[in-house]
């Protein structure tokens, strides 16, 4: 019966551009070097061209004839449920959805997308990890996958703007931006949330947080489910209407920036003339224009490294705005980790990775990865502007009983402002 | 007086000690502390009024590292949190020793 789903939504799948990506691939088999899964635990399954694997398999048995001949010769053999309960692990427990593959395929397939549509067939068949569908419906239904309720945002949000003595205006029309925190800066990171209300306070920037558009991650974009992914979108494009604002701007989170930015257009009516935008982007924004100056060299000490997240640096582009930030902020202190950038590896926690228990020897096996990055250069701080990735690099760097600071970029920014 | 002060117990275990009311810069400071601190936590309550344990408890107990908190009879459901990957276990615990005796177990 799971086949059935998965298959049905692989056939639905297979329009002109998947056929054409998979017909394009040789089976050159570079994608796995560049899989940081794949990399760190050597196993064959984790490269990307496997992880697609089923959905290719179903395109050739069903529209090509070598695969309907090898099927009738018994040389391959029809996907079952196993098969499904399998490549559930693989494309959920070893998979960021980083992309990183793409950037290395000569062909130039577009894996970490195709991936996505394997995730959404085991979403149809209900091959889901539990972890990962558990946090999906309590965002369906308290508004939240970390359990900030309505009631649990409410006091937070109040009891942030107390101690941290910051204005957070919440549910102004008339602003021209909607702030959307992610529900770990609102349970784990509160300091985050003051530090960008700081920040844009102190760029003059007209904002607004939203008690109705209150979480900007999405479950359902991880689970690879369009109809919940275009509901939690739906309550943010609904509040950002009702309040009247120009952007909506989401704060530490790669894949709902991703989700927002780009695969909303292709999944929904998204209202005209909003404008998504990532915080940072708009940190490089504000000092640019001289919005917001920053003490120079408030941070110069011991060694500072930047790590990129896969959607808001390789996938979003805001690669050089974090950098300037930090040629001000550390002008000596600041050194890269090797590789960077759009050739960044992911630190293993994104794509929902984080969130499936079972997945935990994998998730700090890949760490390993970014440990010995951070090793190379002797890193004393690492900074970053997604709030996942901050929750696998604290985990991670108590895990391996490193002795590195994590810090979120806005609050060095906010630390620094003049 | 500081609000709360920080000693160690043993390796990998420190006493967090409430002592008073906190102003708005000690939970800063706390937040911080607690979201960079990689041991255990044991929270001694004995020298502070439950009212304000509780109230800050609540909100500060997402960030917590696994702790064992005693000496203060903190009303029921302070500490319940939605079960999720970030959290860390937390319990309440009569005594000194009991706390302990459950951290050094974790």
């Amino acid at each position: 019966m799971k086949t059935q789903h998965a298959l049905n939504t692989f056939v639905e799948e297979t329009g002109g551009w998947v056929a054409s990506q998979l017909e394009a691939c040789t089976r050159c088999g570079i994608c796995a070097e560049a899989c940081h899964f794949y990399e760190a635990t050597g196993n064959p399954e984790f490269a990307p061209v496997w992880k697609v694997e089923l959905l290719r398999r179903t395109y050739e048995q069903r529209f090509t004839a070598g695969g309907k001949l090898k099927l009738a010769l018994g040389i391959d053999r029809r996907i079952t449920d196993d098969d499904i309960t399998h490549w559930s692990k693989i494309v959920y427990e070893a998979c960021t959805m980083c992309n990183k593959c793409a950037m290395v395929c000569p062909m130039g397939i577009q894996l970490g997308p195709i991936i996505h549509g394997v995730r959404t067939a085991m979403s149809n068949a209900g091959a889901v990890p539990e972890d990962l569908m558990a946090a999906v419906n309590k965002q369906v239904q308290e508004g939240s996958p970390l359990g900030a309720t309505q009631a649990v945002w409410e006091q937070r949000i109040e009891w942030i703007a107390d101690e941290w003595e910051v204005e957070l205006p919440k549910d102004q029309k008339g602003a021209e931006t909607l702030v959307v925190f992610t529900s770990i800066e609102i349970m784990k990171f509160p300091d985050n949330i003051a530090a960008i209300a700081r920040i844009l306070h102190k760029a003059g920037e007209k904002w607004t947080i939203s008690s109705k558009g209150r979480e900007v991650v999405n479950f359902g974009f991880y689970e690879g489910s369009t109809e919940r992914t275009v509901l939690f979108m739906k309550r943010l494009f609904d509040a950002a209407q009702e309040l009247g604002v120009k952007r909506i701007m989401v704060t530490e989170c790669g894949h709902a920036y991703d989700a927002l930015r780009w695969t909303a257009a292709n999944m929904m009516d998204v209202p005209a003339g909003l404008e998504i935008v990532h915080i940072a982007g708009m940190l490089g924004e504000y000092v640019r224009s001289g919005r917001i100056k920053l003490k120079r060299g408030a941070f110069d000490d011991g060694v500072i490294t930047f790590h990129d997240a896969c959607k808001i640096q390789r996938r979003g582009s805001h690669i050089k705005e974090p950098r300037e930030v930090l040629n001000i902020l550390a002008p000596n202190s600041f050194k890269e980790m090797s590789p960077n950038k759009e050739q960044s590896i992911c630190c293993g926690g994104g794509g929902g990775v984080i969130a499936i228990k079972e997945a935990d020897p994998i998730r700090y096996a890949v760490f390993g990865l970014k440990m010995k990055q951070l090793q190379d250069i002797g890193a004393t701080t690492v900074t970053m502007t997604c709030s996942n990735c901050r929750l696998q690099f604290t985990d991670s760097v108590q895990h391996f009983g490193l002795d590195v600071k994590v810090r979120g970029l806005s609050q060095m920014v906010a630390e620094a402002l003049e | 007086m500081a609000s709360f002060n920080l000693t160690p117990v043993e390796r990998g275990i420190m006493r967090c000690r409430h002592a008073g009311t906190f102003t708005p810069e000690e939970v800063q400071t706390l937040a911080v502390f607690l979201r960079d601190y990689r041991g255990k936590l044991l929270i001694d309550l004995t020298g502070s009024p439950v009212e304000e344990c509780a109230k800050h408890i609540k909100h500060l107990r997402p960030m917590m590292p696994v702790a064992a908190i005693f000496g203060a009879n903190l009303p029921p459901g302070v500490l319940d949190i939605d079960k999720s990957y970030y959290a860390h276990d937390v319990q309440s615990f009569d005594t000194e020793e009991e706390a302990l005796t459950w951290l050094r177990n974790q």
